[in-house]
Order: C-alpha cells, then sequence, then structure tokens
C-alpha cells in the first residue's frame, strides 16, 4: 500500500518535472481547442450546410491532435517504464513538425522540444526565431493570389526565405553545439548574421545574437548572472513564449509589410468588389470600399503596437521617475507628488482620455498622451512602493556610507533592484492600452478614421454585423490574438522573475 | 454632585491631554492654533505672564555658567576637530583647517546647548518642579471650572479638533474625509484646466464658422467665457458643489438635471455587473486556489485572461450577433422597462471585472494559503472545507475588495463604450456624445461627478476596512 503510494507519487514528480510531457499536454489541449472552433465555425447553422473547406482543416488538425494525444500517451509510458523519453518517441516529433504546415503552433512548438534531448535557451530561442520567420513568410505568400502585388514583393520574399534558411541553419547549429551556458566561439558567425536578420522585424533573432554574443564574451566566467535563471524559466515557460512568438510576429509582420505588402490594398477605394465574402484573394473578404480586410489587419497591427507600447513606455519612465522620487525622499516630497497623484487617480482612464480628446482633438499623438496621463498614477505607486522596500536593504545603507550621492543612490543601486515588478506591470498593461485605443477609436475619438486601424476597421465593419459579420468578427479576434498575447508574456514574466509564486 | 464633578475633571484632564498630543503632531499643529486662536491667545497671555517668573530661565543660565567654567566648551571642540581630521582622512577628502574648525566650533556648540539643557532639566526635577510649558498652562487652566464653559464658544472648532484627534477611529475617518475632499477639488481643477487650455473656440465651434464677431461676443458673454481663469474655475467649483453648472452650450438644457437623469442609468448597470462579478468570479477564484494547477484551475484561469483580454464593444457586437440577429432570444437595443434588455450589458461590462476578481482572489487566497496559521487549523482538525472558508479566504478578501473598489472606478468609465455599443442613455455615452460637439461644461460636469462618485466610494471601503479588519484596528490605534 505505502509502496505503491510512493511509486505514485514518483511517477507524478517524473511526470511534471518532464517538460516534454508537459508541453505535449499543452499541445494537445490547444489543439483540440482549434479542431473545435474549425468543427463549429465549418457549419452554417442559417443554411444549414457543411463549408468544405473549414470542415477539411477542422479533420486534418483532428488527425493531427489524435497523433499529438498518442505521443503524449507514448511519453508517459517511456517515462513510466525506462524512467527517461526514448529516441524512437522523440523521433516522432519529426511527423508532428509535419503539424506547421497547417500552422499548428502548439503541436510545431511541442515538436521541436520532443526531438531535442538536451534543452538550451538558445535552442529554444532560434526554434522560436525560425518560427516567426515562417509566420511572417506565409503571410506574406498569401499576396501570391491577388490581381496585383507590391512592387519589391519579390525581391522581399526571396530575402524572407534566405532569411528563414539561415534561421533553419541556426536551429541546427544551437541543437548540436550548445551545451549548458557553454557556446562555443566559433557560434559568433551565426550570431553577428543574426543580429543582421533581425533587421526583418523578428525580435528572436534580436534577443538570440544578443545572448550568443553575451555568453561568448562571458564563457570561462563560472558566475552565473541572475538574468540567466529568468531566461530560462522563461523559455521552459510555453504559453509566455506563444503569447511572445504571436508579439514577436507581428512586429515582424508590421515591419516586412513595408515591403511585400501593398499599402493601396488597405486604403484605395475599388468599388467593384465591394462587401466580397472571404476567397484566396481576399483572405478575409472586403469591406465597404471594396478594400482587402486581410491587408487592412495587417497594416493595422502597426498602429496597435505603436500606440499599445507607447502609451506604456511613456507612463513607465513619467510615473517611475515620479515615484523613485516620492519613495527615496519620503515625506513632504512624498506627500505632495503621492496626493497629486491621487486626484489623477481618481479620474478614470477613458473618461480622461475622452476630457483630453475633447480639448486637444482626436489624433494618433494626443490618444497616446491622453492614454498615458491616466496611466502614470499606478506605475508612480508600483515604483514607489518597490523602491521603499528597497532602500531598506543593505547596500544602500552602504553606498550612503561611502558619500554616494543621492542621484546616484537612486539611480545605480535603487532603481535597478526595483526594476522587474514595473516591468511585469508595463507588459500586463500594454494589453489594457490596446483595448483602450481600438475602444477610443471605435467611439471615434481616436485614430484618424482615414487611417487602417484595428478600432476603425471594426467600427465599420459594426455597421454591417447583419449582412458581412466577418467584417466584424476578424478585426476584433486580432485585438484579443494581442492582448492575450502580451497578458500570456506579462504572466510568464512575472513567474518567471518572482520564482516563489510556483 | 461629586460624581459629576470628578466626571467633568476628567474630562477636562482628557481634553488636555488630547491637545498635548496634537500639538505634538506637525500638520495638526497649524490648524489648531488657527482654529482655536482666541483660546489659544488666552492661554498665550497667561503662560507668558507665569513665564516671567519662571524659575527654569534662570536655572538655564546658571546651568550654562557652570559648564562654561569648566571648559566643556574647549574640550568638544577639540573632541569635534580630532573627529573631523579622521573622517577626511578616511575618505580622502582635502578640507582646509579653518573650514574643519568652523565645523568642529557649530558642532560643539550644539552638543553644548544639549548638555545645558539637560542638566537644568535635571536641576529643576530635583527640586520637584516642571518647566512651565504653553500645553501646561493650558491643562492648568482647564482644572479651572470657569475656564471649559466660557471658552467652550469661541474655541468650538478647536474642542472639535481635539475630539477628532482623541479617538484614532474618528481620527481616520476624518482624515479620510478630508483626503476625498482634496481629491475632488484637485480633479474639478484639473478637468476645468485641461478643458480651459484647449485650443479650440468653443464659441466657433458652436456657432459655426460664419459667426459674426458680435455673435461670438455675445456667446462668450452668456457662458462667461470672457472672464479670467480665476474666476472661470471659482464659478465652476461652485456649481460643482451647488450642484448648478447651468445650461450646456448645445441643447439648452440644464447640465446637472441631464447628468441626474442619466448617472442612475449608469449607475444601475455597473452595480449589476459588480454583483454578477463577484457572485461568478469569487467562488471560482477559491476553488481554483484549492487546487493549484488542476485541470479546474487551468481552464478557468485560461477563460478568465481571454475574458480579460476581450474589448467590451466587440464582446457586445459578438452577443448583438449571436443573441439577437442569429438567436433572436435578446432585443439587442436597450429599453428601460425590459428587464431582458438588460442582460446583454450587464455581462459585458461584467466580464473584464469578473475576469480580474477570479484572478485576484487565487492569487491572493494561494498566498494565505501557506501561511503558518493555515497549518495550524488544519492540523486541529479542521476540515478542509472550513480551513479554507473561515480562515484563508476571509483573510485573503482584503486585497480582493480593494482590486474591488478599484475596478469599479474603471467601470464607471468603461461603461461610457457598453452603453454606445447597446444604444442605452446613460452617463458614458452622455459625455461621448457631447464630446464630439465639444461641449465644455457637459463634458466637465460628467467626468467631475463620476470622479466624485468614485472617490466617495473608495472612502467608503476604506473606513469600513478600519472597522471589520482587526490588523488595521491595530495599526490605526498605534498613532
Amino acid at each position: 500500500m505505502v509502496n505503491a503510494n510512493a511509486e505514485r507519487r514518483e511517477l507524478q514528480l517524473k511526470l511534471k518535472t518532464s517538460q516534454e510531457y508537459r508541453q505535449a499536454g499543452f499541445a494537445w489541449a490547444g489543439s483540440l481547442i482549434i479542431t473545435v472552433a474549425l468543427l463549429l465555425a465549418s457549419y452554417d447553422w442559417e443554411t444549414q450546410t457543411v463549408k468544405p473547406y473549414v470542415a477539411l482543416a477542422s479533420l486534418v488538425y483532428a488527425v493531427f491532435t489524435i497523433l499529438q494525444v498518442l505521443v503524449t500517451l507514448l511519453i508517459r509510458r517511456d517515462l513510466r517504464i525506462y524512467g527517461e523519453i526514448r529516441s524512437i518517441t522523440r523521433a516522432l516529433g519529426y511527423v508532428l513538425l509535419l503539424s506547421l504546415v497547417t500552422g499548428n503552433v502548439f503541436l510545431g512548438t511541442a515538436a521541436f522540444q520532443l526531438i531535442q534531448k538536451r534543452k538550451s535557451p538558445e535552442y529554444t530561442l532560434a526554434v522560436y526565431t525560425l518560427l516567426t520567420q515562417l509566420g511572417v513568410i506565409a503571410v506574406s505568400a498569401i499576396n501570391l493570389y491577388k490581381p496585383y502585388v507590391a512592387d519589391t514583393f519579390l525581391t522581399g520574399m526571396f530575402i524572407l526565405l534566405a532569411v528563414a534558411g539561415f534561421h533553419l541553419l541556426t536551429v541546427i547549429v544551437t541543437a548540436v553545439f550548445v551545451r549548458r551556458r557553454q557556446v562555443p566561439k566559433g557560434l559568433l558567425w551565426v550570431a553577428y548574421p543574426l543580429l543582421l536578420t533581425s533587421l526583418t522585424g523578428n525580435l528572436f533573432a534580436l534577443v538570440l545574437g544578443i545572448i550568443l554574443i553575451v555568453r561568448i564574451r562571458n564563457s570561462g566566467n563560472p558566475a552565473v548572472a541572475g538574468w540567466e535563471d529568468v531566461l530560462e524559466r522563461l523559455t521552459r515557460n510555453t504559453t509566455a513564449m506563444l503569447g511572445l512568438l504571436f508579439i514577436a510576429f507581428l512586429f515582424s509582420v508590421s515591419v516586412c509589410s513595408y515591403v511585400t505588402f501593398d499599402y493601396g490594398m488597405a486604403v484605395d477605394n475599388n468599388y467593384s468588389l465591394i462587401l466580397q465574402p472571404p476567397s484566396l484573394a481576399y483572405p478575409l473578404g472586403t469591406d465597404n470600399f471594396g478594400r482587402c480586410l486581410f491587408t487592412r489587419i495587417i497594416f493595422g497591427a502597426r498602429i496597435s503596437l505603436i500606440v499599445g507600447v507607447m502609451s506604456t513606455v511613456l507612463p513607465l519612465f513619467l510615473g517611475g521617475t515620479l515615484g523613485a522620487i516620492s519613495g527615496y525622499y519620503g515625506r513632504y516630497t512624498d506627500n505632495i507628488i503621492m496626493r497629486a497623484l491621487d486626484v489623477l487617480y481618481a479620474i478614470p482612464g477613458i473618461l480622461l482620455a475622452i476630457a483630453i480628446i475633447a480639448a486637444f482633438g482626436a489624433n494618433t499623438v494626443n490618444l497616446i498622451l491622453a492614454l498615458s496621463v491616466g496611466a502614470i498614477p499606478t506605475y508612480a505607486r508600483t515604483m514607489r512602493a518597490n523602491v521603499l522596500q528597497v532602500s531598506t536593504f543593505e547596500y544602500v545603507d552602504a553606498a550612503r556610507a561611502f558619500g554616494s550621492s543621492n542621484r546616484a543612490i537612486i539611480f545605480k543601486h535603487i532603481v535597478p533592484n526595483s526594476l522587474a515588478p514595473m516591468i511585469v506591470k508595463a507588459t500586463l498593461t500594454i494589453g489594457g492600452a490596446v483595448i483602450s485605443t481600438s475602444s477610443l477609436s471605435f467611439l471615434g475619438l481616436g485614430i484618424e478614421p482615414h487611417i487602417p486601424e484595428w478600432g476603425n476597421i471594426l467600427k465599420l465593419g459594426s455597421t454591417y454585423l447583419e449582412t458581412n459579420s466577418y467584417l466584424a468578427i476578424f478585426p476584433g479576434l486580432a485585438i484579443i490574438a494581442l492582448v492575450l498575447s502580451f497578458n500570456f508574456f506579462g504572466d510568464g514574466l512575472r513567474d518567471a522573475l518572482d520564482p516563489k509564486m510556483d | 454632585m461629586e460624581a459629576a464633578k470628578h466626571g467633568g475633571i476628567n474630562v477636562a484632564k482628557a481634553i488636555g491631554d488630547s491637545y498635548g498630543k496634537l500639538l505634538q503632531n506637525a500638520s495638526y499643529r497649524y490648524f489648531a492654533l488657527v482654529l482655536g486662536a482666541p483660546v489659544n491667545l488666552f492661554t498665550l497671555l497667561v503662560h507668558r505672564n507665569q513665564k516671567a517668573g519662571d524659575i527654569h530661565t534662570s536655572v538655564l543660565q546658571e546651568a550654562r555658567q557652570e559648564l562654561a567654567a569648566s571648559g566643556l566648551q574647549e574640550r568638544l571642540e577639540s573632541e569635534f576637530i580630532d573627529q573631523l581630521h579622521s573622517k577626511a582622512r578616511f575618505f580622502g577628502q582635502q578640507a582646509s583647517e579653518a573650514e574643519l574648525e568652523n565645523e568642529a566650533r557649530k558642532l560643539a556648540a550644539e552638543r553644548f546647548e544639549l548638555i545645558a539643557a539637560e542638566r537644568a532639566d535635571s536641576r529643576l526635577q530635583e527640586k520637584g518642579l516642571a518647566r512651565s510649558t504653553f500645553i501646561g498652562t493650558f491643562q492648568a487652566l482647564l482644572q479651572h471650572p470657569l475656564f471649559l464653559p466660557l471658552s467652550f464658544i469661541p474655541g468650538f472648532p478647536l474642542y472639535l479638533l481635539i475630539l477628532l484627534y482623541s479617538s484614532p477611529y474618528l481620527k481616520y475617518i476624518f482624515e479620510r474625509l478630508v483626503m476625498t475632499i482634496f481629491v475632488i477639488f484637485g480633479v474639478s481643477v484639473l478637468v476645468f484646466t485641461i478643458l480651459y487650455i484647449s485650443p479650440f473656440d468653443p464659441a466657433v465651434n458652436i456657432l459655426g464658422q460664419t459667426a459674426t464677431d458680435a455673435q461670438i461676443m455675445e456667446f462668450n458673454r452668456v457662458y462667461g467665457l470672457d472672464q479670467s481663469y480665476l474666476v472661470q474655475l471659482w464659478h465652476n467649483i461652485k456649481g460643482i458643489a451647488m450642484f448648478d453648472l447651468g445650461k450646456a452650450f448645445a441643447g439648452n438644457e440644464e447640465i446637472v438635471s441631464a447628468i441626474g437623469r442619466k448617472f442612475p442609468v449608469t449607475l444601475e448597470l455597473t452595480l449589476f455587473s459588480l454583483l454578477m462579478a463577484v457572485v461568478i468570479a469569487i467562488p471560482i477564484g477559491i476553488v481554483s486556489a484549492a487546487r493549484p494547477n488542476s485541470w479546474f484551475d487551468y481552464t478557468f484561469m485560461l477563460i478568465a485572461l481571454i475574458g480579460l483580454s476581450i474589448p467590451s464593444f466587440w464582446q457586445g457586437l459578438i452577443f448583438i450577433l449571436g443573441f439577437s440577429i442569429k438567436l433572436q432570444w435578446l432585443p439587442a437595443t436597450f429599453n428601460p422597462g425590459n428587464w431582458l434588455t438588460f442582460i446583454m450589458p450587464v455581462v459585458v461590462l461584467g466580464t473584464g471585472l469578473t475576469a480580474a476578481i477570479a484572478r485576484m482572489t487565487r492569487a491572493s487566497t494561494l498566498e494565505v494559503i501557506h501561511e503558518d496559521y493555515i497549518i495550524t487549523a488544519t492540523a486541529k482538525g479542521l476540515s478542509r472545507r472550513k480551513v479554507l472558508l473561515k480562515h484563508a479566504v476571509r483573510n485573503a478578501l482584503i486585497p480582493i475588495v480593494t482590486v474591488i473598489g478599484l475596478q469599479f472606478g474603471g467601470m464607471l468609465g468603461g461603461a461610457a463604450v457598453t452603453e454606445k455599443v447597446f444604444n442605452i442613455s446613460g452617463l458614458g455615452s452622455y459625455i461621448v456624445d457631447k464630446q464630439f460637439i465639444p461641449d465644455i461644461p457637459a463634458i466637465m460636469g460628467g467626468v467631475v461627478y463620476t470622479a466624485i462618485t468614485i472617490s466617495l466610494i473608495n472612502a467608503i471601503i476604506d473606513i469600513l476596512y478600519a472597522f471589520v479588519d482587526p490588523r488595521i484596528r491595530s495599526k490605526m490605534k498605534q498613532y
């Protein structure tokens, strides 16, 4: 009885600590959700007919999901009997890699994890670099069905393909050569070109390049920096990485759309193509001016990202500085700053933004400022609380005893050590800023109506809710996906920076 | 009779003690001195009178002479010079001799005064005498049977302040209310200033580009826009306090009565959403925390995260599409008489809050669940259910209620979007409609009254805490 219990516990512990098993479980659940969603979407409730293409996609997803379930069971069996995953099971990962063709990132990332036995954060980052690049290529390639493409389309596609080839090489190189926290010197030849490829907007390539260079520079130094642990915990967190993948993908698409997409498709009226349903040339249909909804959403990503990030970064700096000053100096300074911010805090963000926009007019810069002002107090409060805590630590006393100036103490000792919660908070609020941006645009108070921004597109689509509901559904899904990604990433970042919650 | 007299003396003593404590509080001191000016002045006169023949001054003088004769000043000075020298050596600082000496002299003088005062005090104590102070005089005066009744009328504000100060609860509530009034005042000034520095000319906006100069002058005169910033600000603040903001630029309606008509709709919507959120979210959060990393936990936390990520206007549109257009279960637009029309707006507005509360409940219960007293409760044989509900949740509730209070403000603001989607004529959509004109006084009224409601609600929550949570209570009493 006791023995059986202990065995069960042991198995559970093995399963719990096996990254492959956890990710496999997550992958089939995520894949199943998409399958069910596709299945529901494939049936038209009004006309009682089945949409053949969507149904086919659902079927393909179902097949891969079943495969993944089987592989998961195999992993479980391996762990139970052999205590580790056999190489035959790992080889099955190559089969599951095929799911990437259908765009199933859940299974794709799980397969990449399964193939590689000795995982390093570099390998994971290289995989995500490749996935981002493939995603950008896939989305850009849809333009092939259009009646015409941008002049730079072909050149751009070739460059993107070449970069993707290089990223594949990077995945293989990191898988073979990178060991735990040890990067051979020769990889500098990979790292610098990687930094160059990040010009396509691939954030993963940028991060991986920097990390490789730093690791090579620090090789031989046995000390482990704090960020290395954080990086390892973060790359092990699938949801956070998937969130980051979508953000990086959207950013990269926004950058690449300058080359591979035609802005005319998004803004020029074409009255011969009004309110077309989704087709190959217009994957998400056209709106009431005959503009391609898909292209509009791609170009809208740029605005949403810029406004979301800017209206988070501005209050982060302003509020952070005010909070740090108020927390460090205390007494009257603290009282004056915090009471002034209390006033700002009492007005709901949206209403303050409406008042500011009413006073200064609706345009992008005013929108960013309006959203930023309302967010200052929360950042100031967070920063103040952190600074109050950090100020009591010994190293601050030590710095003061050695005669450091107040400014040096604040910026060299206190601020760097109280940044972590601020970063987490900022990541989690970018999503809120994106929602506020599109809400205000929807009300007609945000971005100028002629710019393809997600809220604007939705506002237009909402008037055709009854007849062409896809015009309102797709931009909304894009907003949700972006906000959800930021929330997933923020949650992951919090767990990685603050391991005591686990 | 004897008891009453005894009680009277006790009250006088309590007042004297509280006033003594109050005067030590830097921010209260000024108010007390100003509010009780007549009483304070009288006390001061009495105090001066007594001080003339006070023994303290002469004792102090005596002590000072004695110490000076003993060469204390020189000894202190040389000591300080030594210390400053070694300090400069340690830090490798270059300081001139004259500078060091100057500083040493200053430090020595300070220390000398301190020692002298100490000696004088101990002398006085030896003789059984106390130093006559302002507060001591006041306390002595209070013992006089006629002082309190006579000074009660002129010193009423002062006694009120002392009463507030003497009870930690009253003091806390009073301070919180003062804070709230300050915030309300600040909000009025801020919103008015934002709208005042607008580069647009309201007269041209309302009357159109073709308006003549005379028309514009007349418009500015009617709405008081030709007056200076401070005068306009004063009128606005007065208007907000007296619930009279005049007429809106467009539509010729009283702003406050329009707000009064629309605000209850928004408030009702928000309260129902809040109720829905609390009823759904708290049980889910508790169960999730009780079984962390289970399927239930994962599923509901995923749903909560999605709920947090859905823009409410999109959710509203999808609801209209699904339930009104396709399924035809619920009417798409709001109608005050039909409660069925209320369901969709309430759910849409409450989704974000539900998600936030569920996540907060889970996080704060998880944090509490590893505390020692939970282990104690389990060890003494309580059922798991009882441990959770009686010990864990009760202690986890504070941050949850705070989040609810804060989110409530966000909801009152966010209601604007929901109201627009469902065509509800609440305060939110009123502000949005007015901003297109832009009708400055109407926007200002809407925003400021919303902010006032939020401030009051948060103040009430804070005050309620003080009575519910023994931890806050004990902290309050430490003042």
